[in-house]
């Protein structure tokens, strides 16, 4: 059975945002979330890197272990979805969530929260596939019509990969024995001479 | 002893008022009803108020991957040798 992942290989990422305004787009995310955002360490030095990141579909998600309605599942392409129709918007996946993945619309004044979303890996909730209710609550179901998470198709740079993580890793795999990682990658003695080595 | 023979006939009238409890007795009392209470409260069954946890069908959690030529594409874009072998 293949398992979902994403990988962005940061030797690529251009800190374009595409990415993350596709998937926007895609799933017509409310106003003030980002399932999807762009980090970047070193912003502006030379080594700069910046990563796209998002929910990774942990094998053992925190945020299911928090959760105190058990509105978590994963299915059995490993990706980890929820459903809002038990999610009280208590915020406990937040906290527990290492890369920030869980987000919260603002419904009201006072700080109130809303039902939490994340990155469902475009395979929609536990609704009806491509069903409107499943689209106005989670967005598109990409893999539903054979498809793969827009962010990734839509890497301009292929710098994120997403699929079949076996898949994914061989691509990976194959990339850096082509042109190295990193310091040892080709062009960059060009870019940075040999002062900088990651 | 004169003075202790006061209190017991005190403690006498008030067993003899209208309760028909002494003081001691009219708190042991209610201590022991509470306790009832309490018991009675554990006892009612919670089944019908206890929280489910959610199990979501099969229908939800199924396999929606395919590897279509759409999904192939992508590996093969992406890769430099992939899928060629």
């Amino acid at each position: 059975m293949a398992r979902m992942k994403f990988l962005c290989d940061a030797d690529r990422c251009i800190e374009c945002n595409a990415c993350v305004t596709a998937c926007k787009n895609e799933h017509e995310v409310p106003w003030g979330i980002n399932r999807r955002r762009v980090i970047t360490l070193n912003d502006g030095k030379p080594g700069e890197r910046s990563v796209s990141m998002a929910c990774m579909h942990c094998t053992d998600a925190p945020c299911a272990a928090v959760c105190p309605v058990n509105c978590f599942y994963t299915t059995a392409d490993a990706v980890v979805l929820h459903s809002k129709d038990l999610c009280i918007g208590c915020g406990y996946c937040f906290y527990a969530c290492p890369f920030g993945a869980p987000q919260y619309p603002r419904v009201g004044n006072f700080g109130s929260r809303g039902k939490m979303d994340k990155c469902t890996y475009c395979s929609g909730g536990p609704e009806a596939d491509l069903s409107v209710a499943e689209y106005e609550k989670y967005g598109s179901n990409r893999l539903a019509e054979g498809k793969l998470p827009l962010c990734a198709e839509m890497c301009s740079t292929k710098s994120l990969l997403a699929g079949d993580g076996e898949m994914i890793a061989q691509i990976y795999k194959e990339r850096v024995i082509k042109r190295g990682y990193g310091s040892g990658a080709w062009g960059w003695k060009t870019a940075y001479r040999e002062t900088i080595a990651i | 002893m004169r003075q202790d023979d006061q209190t017991r006939k005190t403690d006498k009238t008030r067993k003899d008022g209208e309760t028909g409890l002494g003081r001691r007795q009219f708190f042991r009392a209610l201590g022991g009803g509470t306790a009832a209470a309490a018991a009675a409260v554990a006892a009612v069954p919670l089944g019908s108020t206890e929280a489910q946890a959610y199990d979501p069908g099969n229908a939800e959690t199924r396999s929606r991957y395919r590897e279509t030529d759409h999904v192939k594409a992508f590996y093969r874009t992406n890769g430099y040798e992939t899928l060629k072998k």
